[in-house]
């Protein structure tokens, strides 16, 4: 049951994730391999399509047929439950009900869809923490209250009653957060979590997911194509194209100074970059301009004087 | 209905600040209210909300000019109130015609906006919603000819072909129907659809927020292209304050229905004089680790609203 501090709390080795469509087997992760210290976030980034989801969903055993995993080993080193090879489990074993939302929970893009519409935010939380813990419905609702506050939910009674729809965006997600963590996983996957929100709901978004990450001292897999959001929340960085890892490093490592062409690609299509790069460009231009304009006023003065002479 | 006419395509007295050509735009004082009903079947209105404020602004031809702010702060029901997609409740909207003369959108009655309506248009957020999945490329982006008797048969043809080789796509996409394409590709026949009528003004609703930053990078230099081909001026609605610093030239920020500071593109991101510009800025994600973002936002808005 005891971990050593220093291996990884999750350690993907050659996961490989298929397909099959009618135009034949598609390979959405192809031997991927990867791991999370404790207490660490790692983004995982890319564009659509790049396998990113998939790779997520596969952890925590949520791909549906056509799809499949077809290779590798997902080792989870739990402090709770020891070592657990995801991959392998049982569809239908007890111990993978444990490692879902027990273990490593989840938070999704569209908190609209992530919650259910016709049950109350309070009954899903409760739900969430009679799953994994032996408490009474009395003491669900208490840690549930608690919980709802804990992620900036002001009136936590009267929002408990309440429905997802009568929620904003923002608030919803908070829900989704309280859900995903109301159980102290280890891992939380965070699956593109502010992609449907605005900057400063973003903001406010990222900050809670920090805070609460360093308080429940879980790993965070933080999935997003967003390279302001790696660069403000991750500490490690794995490059995903067309089902690979193509680069990973520390954040800074990879940001500053990226090796592989796809990731430098992917940092100049960035607006902030591309503005940056215009302006240099306009910059040099000017200078270029008006170091001939100085030059051709300082001709034409030189011209005059000798008339003057 | 003629003093209507009268009324509405009488000269603009005063074309508003800025030097140079008169606005292609004028916003003065666009109000939009929605009711606010009470909880339960039996709906009683029990309020309004002022989606859109007394929000007043110029638009010179060949300029784009973003909308920013979060959502509900009112910018896409400007954009809509501004194209008459939805009825202003007060205000005008001053907008001249290719002829010189100048007609106010907000008073217009449908019939008179119709032929008003080809040159301002609008490309939208959604490429997968935007396009009717039982249209081919070819209806899709022919259709404003068809409706306004513009063109038919192969000088139909012609024209979408034409429209189609400049916004990247091939002719025998034609035939295809949106399925077949992927988000850029869509937004080009989205692009299309709008262009195909020779617009002065075109609104785009948050029209690169669907698609990954390199296609996003891409589409936008087609809209900056086609802008300088074609002289066209945008009002760019968008909440990526990153997009809009790149791709406008003056920027408004809304917030709860206000434009709370309106000013050049390098202005507003070098020197923002609101104190909710500097907050909204201050959230955004910087790509280097070196630049940190502001988490403290919630609060800082909360005590703005306290003020």
């Amino acid at each position: 049951m005891s971990t050593p501090a220093d291996t990884p709390l999750l350690d993907v080795q050659n996961l490989r994730v298929s397909f099959a469509t009618e135009e034949g087997v598609v390979g959405a992760v192809q031997n991927v391999s990867f791991s999370i210290q404790r207490g660490r976030t790692l983004a995982l980034v890319g564009e659509s399509g790049s396998g990113k989801s998939v790779t997520a969903y596969s952890l925590l055993r949520l791909i549906q047929p056509p799809g499949k995993i077809v290779a590798g080993r997902i080792l989870l080193r739990s402090q709770r439950l020891g070592e657990i090879d995801v991959a392998h489990l049982d569809e239908k074993s007890g111990l993978l009900f444990k490692v879902r939302g027990g273990l490593m929970s989840m938070i999704f893009q569209e908190p609209m869809t992530a919650l259910s519409p016709v049950h109350t935010i309070g009954s899903q939380v409760d739900e969430a923490i009679l799953m994994h813990q032996d408490v009474s419905r009395a003491a669900a609702k208490r840690l549930t209250l608690e919980m709802l506050h804990k992620v900036g939910i002001a009136d936590a009674a009267m929002r408990y009653q309440q429905y997802a729809h009568e929620l904003s965006g923002g608030l919803r997600q908070r829900v989704v957060i309280a859900m995903a963590l109301v159980c102290r996983p280890e891992l939380l996957i965070a699956d593109e979590p502010t992609t449907a929100l605005d900057v400063t709901m973003q903001a406010q978004i990222l900050a809670l997911i920090k805070t609460l990450q360093r308080e429940i001292g879980c790993s965070v897999l933080l999935i997003t194509h967003d390279f302001g959001v790696v660069a403000q929340m991750a500490d490690d960085v794995a490059v995903m194209q067309r089902g690979e890892i193509v680069e990973r490093g520390t954040v800074r490592a990879v940001l500053k100074n990226p090796q592989h062409a796809y990731t430098r690609a992917l940092l100049d299509a960035l607006p902030a970059r591309r503005h940056a790069a215009r302006q240099a460009a306009a910059a040099q231009l000017t200078a270029a301009s008006g170091a001939t304009a100085s030059g051709a006023s300082a001709a034409s003065g030189a011209a005059a004087a000798a008339e003057h002479g | 209905m003629s003093m209507t006419r009268t009324r509405a395509e009488a000269a603009l007295p005063d074309p508003g600040p800025g030097p140079g050509a008169a606005p292609l735009l004028s916003v003065r004082g666009l109000s939009k209210q929605f009711p606010l009903y009470s909880p339960g079947i039996r709906r009683k209105v029990t309020g309004l909300l002022n989606a859109v404020d007394n929000v007043s602004f110029d638009l010179a031809p060949g300029e784009s000019l973003g909308l920013v702010g979060e959502s509900g702060s009112g910018k896409t029901t400007t954009a809509r109130c501004i194209l008459r997609a939805i009825d202003p409740a007060a205000g005008e909207v001053w907008f001249r015609l290719p002829d010189g003369r100048t007609v106010d959108l907000a008073r217009l009655s449908s019939r008179e906006l119709k032929p008003v309506r080809q040159h301002a248009q609008m490309v939208f957020q959604d490429p997968f919603s935007s396009l009717n999945p039982r249209m081919s490329v070819r209806d899709i982006v022919g259709e404003p000819l068809v409706i306004h008797r513009l063109a038919r048969g192969a000088e139909l043809d012609d024209r979408v072909s034409d429209v189609l080789a400049r916004v990247g796509l091939k002719p025998e996409h034609r035939s295809r129907y949106p399925h077949a394409f992927s988000g850029g590709q869509r937004q080009r026949i989205g692009i299309a659809r709008a262009l195909i009528m020779r617009p002065s003004l075109i609104v785009c609703d948050e029209a690169t927020s669907a698609l990954d930053v390199s296609v996003q990078a891409q589409v936008l230099d087609l809209l900056k292209e086609l802008q300088r081909e074609f002289r066209l001026t945008y009002l760019f609605v968008a909440h990526n304050l990153d997009v809009v610093r790149g791709f406008c030239d003056r920027v408004a920020v809304m917030r709860k229905g206000r434009i709370v500071e309106i000013a050049s593109a390098t202005e507003i991101f070098s020197k923002p004089q609101h104190p909710y510009t500097k907050i909204l800025l201050s959230a955004v994600p910087s790509p280097d680790p070196d630049v940190p973002m502001n988490f403290n936002v919630g609060e800082e808005l909360a005590k703005l609203d306290a003020r």
